[in-house]
């Protein structure tokens, strides 16, 4: 009994993994630490965030068709593999809220200060329970006309803020210190590139899983290079108060105005904010929700949606009491709190997979 | 809870169809064969056909020294009278004579009647009662000879019917204007005559206990995928039900999503329209009596396409497409839209419109999202009204709801005029996509409601929830959102523009994939070389 | 199919009973907003308050004389708007204490104008433009001013070609072209230059002229902050000069004596572009700016022929000395107030980012003494419809 019968082309994954890369990092830009060389910063985390792919891809192609959860009993063992994979499906719950939790607070902040954060909650996370309900195929396939609407997006507010941008204002270039530009860089790394760890869960479905390598490259490529883009502009018309924003990318949008007909378009940042982070939430719901599945070894992941959704949901309030302890959490303790789920374990796996030389001698055992 | 609800329905179909089943069983339709002696055939027959007024028999006698007994059994207003008495009686009555006592003998006089007097196209022996019965029913007349347990069965169809017209509801200005008809075999000859190839099939099966409505397959062997015809057939044959008036029925038995809104099923009432379907590799159901001819799989973006674009240039073609693709988001969004900028976001609108806005809101009694409901509302009445009324009153209606419901509701203060503009936009938009406006305005309901609740965020999640609902459906197998997600970038040429003809190289991947080649590279016109 | 169609339908259920149970919290309708188009603050006699104004639109009124049929302006009697103040301990309190004189909610998205008032911006602007900064509804794109007088007299001045004195203020302050003798700042431009550590912000100057009912405002120059309290003023001749170094200038007319010395020549400037450029010599910091000019003649009150070479080229020449005079006016009174305007501090932390390093603490006492050169190339590229001037051959 397959718990997931879709099957996703090369094409569709590398959509899914920009709109997961992109998800909340396009409001909140992940290297704010390092002020104006952000840009730079991100494109140092892409050089880390490609060595995490590199792992990902590598251990994927290694057990093909198989999912991180399923592969864990193999390298581990099924008593380690279990308690591993049970880390990872804690990861991918508390960063699902996390991302719900953004847009709790995004939402409130800048349109609806009274409404309470929950309403905005639920309804995402029943959105993508709905898309999780209908597999990762559906989820692949949703994410082809998002991305090309932020694309869009991104590229004409830049063209309308074009006359706004400042390109001084990212000069000097690399003019903070050394250590502190590491220390961004890796934020970058793990904020929005290692997270790609989640979809370990997804590419088992590749239609060809030798795909998967160059397809996880180009997406983190290109996402990076819109989040340059997204970060340059930003500087670029925010100057230093985009250090002092909590949504550099919205009020810079606000900032639109040409000849007082293409103004007050920050709406769209919302949109593109909501569909972003809509596939992020969903792919790691799913891998969730699957992972589940898979570790208990049910005949369908159906039942697990709405639980799980509501288990989501309430680990998104209750996690942090306000959107500062949230920036706090997700620049100071984030980048050391994902390393082991990003890199440490995925790396063991690896060499433990190599040295024992797994995949063979196993495949046949198992399933 | 649903699921449940729907269960149960399904169980009682299932015994409503034994019922039937039963029913259809019934004594009156014998399973016997004809027997020899014609008196006898007569009165089973007289007995099965009961009181019907329009059954005619005709009881005469032909031959010259042996006086053969026969009946004609026929439909009035069913069967061509012509045929009848030309073709039948007067060879049987006159010629018979010329015939050789010995040659035309009771014994044999089956074989030569069918053979050499009946001056018809279509002759065909029979010899189960039924078969006899049905087809006198459809129209043919059965001939009974004294002796014979055989009838032959005289193919006479013909009866008044709609000449091929201009279909009303898909007016072109340039391409043919001729329509499919309510007759089958006229819909079935319109197809013949765009697509003149032997591997153009046409099945026919009967559906519909009651009714026996001739259901007719049309596709192009070789270049739709045998799986997909197949499916179409096995589907039908699945349907169990006593009537098929119209292709709509079909269409809800067989389709993928019955709970979807979104149509997965096309339909068309001109030829050309489902001849270019069945040549991309789709397959037509052609149901009698209805003008209406189905086509699967059906994309979404089908329904942006029209047989015009296909027709004038592509630079125009392209332009009105994607004009179509702005309209059906002008006519879901609009006044969700509306709504939620005016009740939640007014800071995203122009300084000056907001003033104007906000001065035409000035006084008007509800809220905006009730405004935007009960225009909606009325707007609804008067299409539905204006649609079923004949055409002299039908403008009538639109005097009616143009000047009072719009001017003066306005002038009363009772609505705002932005309002009645928005709502007047949306209705203008939502003609441009005919197949989709009924789901158009379920999608309108649903987004101004979640607008007056929840801005622009409630319409966000609301077109969430259809992206995922339409990239879920499948129609026999086809994503019903390709070729945008599953993305097929060579298929892109016929979506938000359409490129030349010469450069349509292939066929829709999406559909059955099965013979992929339209035509050859290079067909783009060009000057003549030198050397040719 | 089933399961998918009745889970479509679930949802939809689902959402419904949320949204209904929820009912609607930020909810307006267009006819309960009170939209503010202008926000003035000043400090009242009070210590420790503050006063706000703010100017209310009333959108009926906006259209009723064009309903009316036209006639005198304002036939109906009624202002189309209304200007309210109050007093309070922080902006925001003072701001939501304003509902109990106005049965609206103020909206502020669709502010356009931020005036402070002369004795506010003396005391420090900071705190009372954190809650622009902060709050979702003001706009960044407002534009913030100095008034000479209070800022709630600037706001009860009579505006002739609008209905609302703010929006013509806002108006004014987008026409500055024709002289560039304005600055213009935007909420995010002063909050830019005030989070620097060196560059000085910068606002639009306004004055009330005019007696009792016929008082009008008009921009005068523009307004120095030194960190966030208010230095000193710009004339409209510094605030060229000014907009000249800062790549302002959009229009404006240069007067320069006629070659023959008989009456002023108009030119009027066509393109503009500065820049600065920060060099290290012999170990020292100078900066140069170089101010690129093209202009067209544009009126001649003088009977002389200015089409001869010698001619056109004096009056290149006159035209860049004016445009010299007007930088070192403005820097001169930069000096005197010992506040960098122009962003050089900027400019060399661009430049010499290691450099900056060391004298960035410093830039108080570097300011003053730093040697500028002004670099002017002006130039003359058409003469009009006509070349030499009206007068018999």
């Amino acid at each position: 009994m397959k718990l997931e019968g879709g099957k996703i082309a090369g094409s569709e994954l590398v959509f899914l993994m920009i709109g997961f890369t992109l998800g909340s990092s396009l409001i909140l830009s992940p290297a704010q630490a390092a002020k104006h060389d952000d840009w730079l910063a991100i494109l140092a985390g892409l050089g880390e965030g490609l060595v995490f792919a590199l792992i990902y891809t590598t251990l994927a192609v290694r057990f093909p068709g198989k999912t991180l959860i399923q592969f864990n009993d193999i390298i581990y063992g099924p008593y380690l593999g279990k308690i591993i994979s049970l880390g990872y499906l804690w990861y991918f719950l508390q960063l699902g809220s996390l991302v719900l939790r953004n847009f709790g607070d995004f939402f409130t902040t800048i349109i609806y200060p009274e409404t309470p954060m929950i309403v905005f909650i639920v309804l995402v996370a029943l959105i993508c329970a709905s898309a999780v309900r209908n597999g990762i195929e559906v989820i692949a396939r949703c994410s082809i006309l998002l991305v090309v609407f932020t694309f869009v997006v991104i590229f004409g507010t830049a063209i309308l803020l074009a006359k706004d941008m400042k390109f001084t204002n990212l000069l000097p270039v690399f003019d903070i210190p050394l250590r502190e530009f590491i220390k961004a860089s890796h934020s970058a790394a793990t904020f929005p590139f290692g997270e790609t760890v989640a979809f370990l869960m997804v590419i088992p479905f590749l239609k060809k899983v030798k795909e998967a390598k160059t397809s996880s490259i180009i997406a983190l490529i290109m996402a990076a290079m819109l989040l340059v883009v997204v970060a340059v502009r930003d500087t670029a018309v925010l100057g230093i108060t985009k250090t002092i924003s909590t949504y550099p990318a919205y009020q810079a949008v606000r900032l639109i105005d040409v000849g007082k007909i293409l103004t007050r378009l920050e709406i769209l940042i919302a949109i593109n904010l909501l569909s972003m982070g809509f596939l992020k939430i969903a792919v790691l719901y799913y891998g969730a929700v699957l992972g589940t599945a898979q570790l208990l070894k049910l005949r369908s992941y159906l039942p697990l949606v709405l639980p799980m959704g509501a288990f989501m949901v309430s680990l998104s309030t209750l996690q942090f009491g306000s959107n500062i302890e949230n920036i706090n959490f997700a620049q100071e303790i984030y980048p050391y709190y994902a390393l082991p789920f990003q890199v440490g374990l995925p790396l063991i796996s690896l060499l433990i997979a190599i040295l024992r030389g797994v995949p063979k001698k196993m495949k046949g055992a198992k399933k | 809870m649903l699921q449940r609800i729907f269960k149960k329905i399904h169980v009682q179909q299932i015994l409503n169809q034994n019922v039937q089943e039963k029913d259809s069983a019934s004594p009156k339709v014998s399973q016997d064969n004809l027997s020899r002696d014609l008196k006898q055939n007569l009165k089973m027959l007289r007995n099965i056909l009961g009181p019907s007024s329009d059954v005619v028999i005709r009881e005469f006698s032909f031959g010259c020294e042996e006086k053969i007994n026969a009946a004609l059994i026929f439909l009035d207003g069913m069967t061509n009278k012509t045929i009848i008495n030309e073709s039948i009686i007067k060879p049987l009555m006159y010629h018979a004579r010329l015939i050789s006592p010995e040659e035309l003998r009771p014994t044999n006089s089956i074989e030569i009647i069918k053979r050499t007097m009946l001056s018809v196209g279509e002759v065909k022996k029979v010899t189960p009662l039924e078969e006899a019965i049905n087809d006198c029913l459809a129209g043919d007349t059965i001939l009974l000879i004294n002796g014979f347990h055989e009838a032959l069965v005289v193919s006479t169809k013909g009866w008044e019917a709609r000449s091929v017209e201009e279909p009303k509801t898909e007016a072109v200005v340039r391409g043919p204007r001729e329509g499919f008809t309510e007759t089958l075999r006229v819909n079935t000859a319109l197809l013949r005559r765009k697509i003149c190839n032997s591997n153009f099939i046409l099945e026919t099966l009967q559906l519909g206990q009651k009714t026996k409505t001739n259901v007719c397959i049309a596709y192009l062997m070789g270049v739709a995928n045998p799986r997909l015809v197949e499916e179409v057939k096995s589907r039908l044959k699945r349907i169990k039900t006593d009537a098929i008036l119209e292709s709509g029925y079909i269409e809800e038995f067989i389709e993928d999503a019955p709970f979807s809104p979104f149509p997965t099923m096309a339909n068309s009432e001109k030829p050309d329209v489902v001849a270019a379907k069945i040549l991309e590799g789709r397959v037509a159901i052609l149901v009698d009596g209805t003008p209406m001819v189905l086509t699967v799989p059906m994309v979404f973006i089908e329904s942006f396409q029209s047989a015009e674009d296909y027709y004038s240039r592509p630079y125009y073609a392209s332009l009105v497409r994607t004009l179509r693709f702005l309209a059906f988001l002008i006519t879901i969004t609009a006044p969700a839209a509306y709504v939620a900028l005016t009740t939640f976001h007014q800071e995203f609108i122009p300084t000056p419109l907001l003033i104007t806005m906000a001065a035409a809101r000035e006084g008007t009694p509800f809220p905006a999202v009730a405004e935007a409901l009960i225009m909606g509302t009325i707007f609804e009445i008067l299409r539905e009204a204006g649609v079923r009324l004949p055409r002299p009153i039908g403008s009538a209606i639109s005097i009616v709801g143009a000047l009072v419901i719009g001017e003066s509701a306005v002038s009363a203060g009772l609505i705002g005029a932005p309002m009645v503009i928005v709502i007047s936009l949306t209705a203008i938009a939502s003609f441009v996509i005919p197949s989709q406006s009924d789901v158009a305005a379920l999608a309108r309901l649903i987004l101004t409601i979640l607008a007056g609740f929840l801005g622009a965020f409630g319409i966000i999640i609301g077109l969430l929830g259809g992206l995922i609902h339409l990239c879920a459906l499948r129609s026999f197998g086809t994503p019903y959102f390709s070729p945008l997600s599953p993305l097929s970038l060579l298929d892109l040429k016929d979506v938000f523009f359409r490129v030349p003809m010469w450069a349509m190289l292939t066929r829709p991947r999406g559909i059955g994939w099965h013979d992929f080649k339209r035509q050859k590279w290079g067909l783009m016109p060009r000057p003549p070389r030198k050397n040719e | 199919m089933v399961k998918r169609g009745s889970l479509f339908l679930r949802i939809l259920a689902i959402s419904l009973i949320i949204l209904l149970t929820a009912g609607c919290w930020n909810r307006r309708e267009l006819d309960t907003l009170a939209i503010v188009s202008g926000t003035g603050i000043d400090k009242p006699e009070e210590p420790g308050k503050v006063q706000i104004t703010v100017q209310i639109i009333k959108p009926g009124e906006m259209k009723a004389p064009q309903a009316g049929g036209g006639g005198e302006g304002g036939s109906g009697g009624q202002k189309p708007y209304w200007t309210v103040t109050a007093t309070g301990d922080t902006v925001f309190d003072t701001i939501r204490e304003m509902a109990h004189k106005s049965n609206r909610k103020l909206f502020f998205p669709h502010n356009e104008i931020i005036i402070l008032g002369e004795d506010a911006a003396e005391e420090g602007v900071q705190k009372y433009l954190d809650f622009f900064a902060r709050d979702h509804e003001p706009r960044w794109l407002a534009w913030v001013l100095v008034g000479k007088n209070t800022a709630s007299e600037v706001l009860e001045t009579k505006a002739e070609l609008e209905k609302v004195p703010a929006i013509s203020i806002s108006k004014l302050i987008e026409a500055r072209g024709a002289t560039s003798e304005a600055s213009a700042v935007t909420l995010h431009e002063f909050l830019t230059r005030l989070m620097s550590k060196t560059t000085a912000p910068v606002a639009s100057l306004i004055e009330v002229s005019g007696q009792g009912k016929e008082k009008t405002a008009l921009l005068t120059g523009t307004a120095v902050f030194k960190k966030d309290k208010l230095a000193g003023y710009l004339n409209k001749t510094e605030t060229r000069g000014l907009l000249w170094v800062l790549n302002e200038i959009k229009s404006g007319i240069i007067d320069v004596e006629c070659p023959g010395g008989k009456g002023k020549v108009s030119l009027e400037i066509i393109r503009a572009r500065s820049k600065i450029i920060p060099e290290i010599k012999d170990n020292t910091l100078h900066l140069a700016v170089e101010i690129d000019e093209e202009g067209n003649l544009g009126s001649q009150m003088c009977s002389d022929d200015l089409t001869s070479e010698s001619a056109w080229k004096t009056l290149e020449k006159n035209q860049a000395a004016v445009i010299h005079n007007e930088v070192m006016a403005a820097l001169k009174k930069a000096r005197e107030l010992n506040t960098d305007i122009f962003g050089f501090g900027e400019a060399v932390h661009k430049k010499y980012p290691k450099l900056w390093k060391d004298i960035e603490d410093k830039w108080d006492e570097f300011f003053p003494n730093l040697e500028v050169a002004v670099i002017v190339d002006a130039k003359l590229r058409r003469s009009g419809l006509i070349t030499k001037t009206v007068k018999p051959e």
